[in-house]
């Protein structure tokens, strides 16, 4: 099967999760609670609730509904955000690409770091520089990454004064979100990188490569880091995924960083149905890109990969 | 092949690198966000940067119940009446009296003089669009129940005062306008609220300047304003959701003001700003089923509480005990004779035993989150009325669920923790809504309160008005339709040189703000 053969397939296929996706959400939100409750004050009467219940077009019967959503969907009109009252399209325009930016950022500085660490640490498994690494990088998975960037505003915001502890506009506020978002991918990566790299390092090829004369530097780098790159990938795009996804909310929140993450949680706070449905086809839209790319960068690293 | 597309992906890679510097790069050329406007230093600032706890959804005023716009919108529009911040009473703004003219009837002249920011002067015919704007049904107002008793406006036969009409007598109607703010016809009318989300034409002290998305909105001293000139004359308003993050802002001088902070981080801040609020913190209890009918039981479970005891302890003192009624003192209709029940457990399980309680299972409804400490306090009071003799579960629901609850008259909860505010300052509000049978969050149906709210409610003397209100909370008093709990102190954080004194009405106006 050619590449672009396999390309438009996954495509296809992204279609079909993005489809599926969406008559899930449809069908959640619409379980969870009454979102006109939420939109007006407590002391509103019961007649400003049902007439927003009608303007919202809630009474409607359910499948009409979900017919109405997907045919707006399937014309690129993701309609009007509840919450914010102007078109959803827009409302996630200006959130998503800097929170893109921002986790690429953080994606950079955790590869950066990471894959060193990792060769460190496999370059001589169970020394105290192994161990070192090995904390680090469980304490980057476990602790939590508001606490994480709470304490790095501490240090470099309140006590250093080098950075500004919040607010988006210059480079300098999106140090500090980046850092805090990258230990999480960064201690994940560290473990993969580690782990890969023991294997490569007591492979048959490695002890034949070393028994050629082939150094130490360039079995590392020339061989076994090409070979480590597959789970690194998938590691490095599936981290990606899940921070676009939400998971950099808190972050974003304690940073005061007007982001995706940010804005899926305030969606959900105010129960925008649409805006939400917007959001979720968007990171499936992203999600199926990226594995997708993935699975093109695989075939980079490992010749063996044939699409 | 292979190493072709090795280097390719180099490429890519550094082509990224390359592009996420690029991203931020435009954003550094923007202005920075707290950029001293004062250049000698010997003088007192005149800019000042204030954090808001989150970016707001629009700047059409008529539109949303957002608190984060209000906030903003405070600066830059004007109502026709305004609170009086010692007094609470409505007292003229952009209208110069209010005339009676007969019970749906009243005449407001308007006052001259005054100029739109575009420097167009405000006019009879912008007064009465703005009223018809905000009660259209169409134009879909979410705050469309304030001003709910307004039917129309038009233009006075003397083309400078409008003429209003009501559903009925009204004696809050000029409370009910401190909410209506005027809007320009000529900018706003045709326009959805949508085309103007991100634009404002108003009257106030201050003109709106700008927007940057998730970054700032920023206004400037109008330099035509029509009453006292500001001493601050450039205003930034940050957005920033989480309080520990506006306490550290506020420690390095990045902000000058921190809305609604935290008590804990009182002693942290450089400058305390506190004066009573307007929420009030109430349990219902349930009146239609239950063990909760019963009026011992219900007395009961005020005297379990130690109020004093649970301000101190989860507010640090910023919360001031309700005084056996709902409210405080300075409402309209607030009764001054009465006062809080007192912490007396034995005299609570006293009660209990008068009303024949057995331990039936009273059900304490909850949720986490919407309020300060509200988690909290709900299993503070749960522990205060075991104490007391009560079998209490408590169960913590969702917001959804929460909302669903309470206005559910069919799923009502023996007792179920809530919050109310009061921005009219006029007990018809607190008991309209949480006391007459028609309230959406009343759990009783006591057909006499009804006739005293819906009495009191078109009574236009005040004297007498004032007289029913205070005779009810007499009543409810003795007969609680609810655990009567705090009301909450707002409490903000500033820099050390400001000088502000925080309202009563909790608004926040930057006219009323300066620097040592």
């Amino acid at each position: 099967m050619g590449m672009s053969k396999y390309i438009a397939q996954r495509l296809l296929f992204t279609l079909f999760v993005v489809l599926g996706i969406s008559i899930l959400i449809f069908f959640i939100t619409h379980i969870v609670g009454n979102p006109v409750d939420i939109m007006l004050p407590l002391q509103a009467t019961d007649a400003e609730r049902l007439a927003l219940t009608q303007a919202l077009g809630l009474d409607r019967p359910i499948l009409e509904q979900l017919w109405t959503f997907l045919s707006d969907f399937a014309v690129g009109d993701f309609g009007m955000s509840w919450w914010q009252n102007r078109p959803c399209m827009e409302v996630i325009m200006d959130r998503l690409p800097i929170s893109m930016w921002l986790i690429l950022l953080a994606s950079i500085i955790s590869v950066v770091c990471a894959i060193p660490l990792g060769i460190v640490a496999a370059y001589r498994p169970g020394s105290a520089l192994d161990r070192v690494v090995t904390i680090f990088s469980t304490a980057g998975i476990c602790f939590p990454p508001f606490w994480i960037g709470l304490m790095l505003m501490l240090i470099f915001a309140v006590k250093l004064g080098w950075l500004p502890t919040s607010g988006m506009g210059t480079w300098k506020h999106l140090v500090l979100p980046a850092v805090t978002i990258s230990f999480r991918p960064m201690g994940h990566l560290a473990q993969i990188v580690r782990f890969e790299m023991i294997q490569q390092l007591n492979a048959l090829y490695a002890v034949t490569a070393r028994a050629k004369g082939v150094t130490e530097m360039s079995l590392l780098f020339k061989h076994a880091l090409k070979n480590i790159m597959t789970a690194s990938l998938t590691m490095i795009g599936n981290d990606y995924c899940k921070q676009l996804g939400g998971l950099s909310a808190a972050v974003e929140v304690v940073f005061g960083f007007a982001g995706f993450g940010h804005l899926i949680s305030e969606t959900i706070e105010n129960m925008d149905f649409p805006l939400l449905q917007a959001e979720v086809f968007f990171v499936a839209i992203i999600v199926c890109l990226i594995n997708l790319l993935t699975d093109i960068l695989y075939a980079a690293f490992d010749p063996r990969i044939r699409y | 092949m292979k190493k072709h597309l090795s280097i390719l992906l180099v490429c890519i890679l550094v082509f990224g690198l390359l592009a996420a510097g690029c991203g931020s790069k435009p954003a550094s050329t923007a202005p920075a966000t707290t950029a001293p406007a004062t250049t000698a230093p010997a003088e007192a600032k005149t800019d000042i940067v204030i954090a808001l706890q989150g970016e707001p959804t629009t700047l059409d005023p008529q539109f949303p119940d957002d608190g984060n716009m209000r906030v903003v919108t405070w600066q830059v529009f004007e109502p026709l009446f305004k609170i009086d911040a010692a007094t609470l009473q409505a007292v003229p703004c952009l209208a110069t009296e209010a005339k009676v003219v007969d019970d749906s009837t009243w005449q407001f002249p308007i006052r001259e003089g005054v100029k739109w920011h575009d420097g167009t002067p405000f006019t009879a015919e912008d007064a009465a669009y703005s009223i018809n704007r905000i009660i259209d049904p169409a134009f879909g107002s979410q705050i469309l129940s304030d001003v709910s008793t307004i039917t129309g406006a038009k233009v006075g036969d003397d083309g400078k005062s409008i003429i209003v009409s009501t559903n009925g007598a009204d004696p809050i109607l000029l409370k009910r306008l401190t909410k209506l703010d005027m809007v320009q016809k000529a900018f706003y009318e045709g326009k959805k609220t949508e085309e103007v989300t991100k634009l404002a034409m108003g009257t106030g002290p201050y003109v709106f300047k700008s927007w940057e998305q998730g970054k700032q909105i920023e206004v400037e001293a109008f330099a035509d304003y029509w009453g006292d000139k500001p001493v601050i004359t450039k205003g930034t308003f940050r957005f920033i959701e989480e309080p520990v993050t506006r306490l550290f802002a506020l420690k390095t001088n990045e902000i000058n003001v921190a809305v609604n902070m935290y008590p804990e981080y009182a002693a942290d801040m450089p400058k305390i700003f506190t004066e009573v609020g307007l929420e009030t913190y109430w349990v219902r209890f349930n009146q239609f089923a239950g063990v909760m009918k019963d009026k011992n039981v219900r007395l009961a479970a005020n005297y379990a509480l130690d109020l004093q005891g649970l301000s101190d302890a989860l507010f640090l003192g910023y919360a001031a005990p309700c005084q056996g009624q709902m409210g405080r003192a300075g409402y309209f209709g607030y009764n001054d004779s009465l006062s809080d029940y007192g912490y007396d457990p034995a005299k609570a399980a006293e009660l209990l035993k008068t009303a024949g309680y057995n331990g039936e299972e009273v059900e304490l409804l909850s949720e986490r989150g919407r309020w300060l400490k509200d988690g909290e306090l709900t299993e503070a009071i749960a522990a205060q009325l075991a104490e007391a003799g009560f079998n209490v579960t408590t169960k913590f629901v969702s917001w959804n669920e929460w909302l669903d609850t309470l206005f559910d008259k069919a799923k009502t909860p023996d007792m179920q923790y809530s919050s109310t505010s009061n921005e009219f300052f006029d007990m018809d509000r607190t008991y309209s809504a949480l006391v007459a049978s028609s309230g959406t969050q009343a759990g009783l149906n006591n057909p006499e309160y009804d006739k005293i709210i819906a009495d009191a409610r078109i009574e236009m003397d005040p004297v007498k008005r004032e007289q029913m209100y205070k005779d009810l909370a007499a009543k409810l008093h003795d007969d609680p339709f609810a655990m009567y709990l705090l009301v909450l102190n707002d409490l903000h954080g500033g820099s050390e040189n400001l000088n502000w004194a925080p309202r009563q009405d909790s608004r926040i106006y930057l006219s009323e703000m300066s620097f040592s």
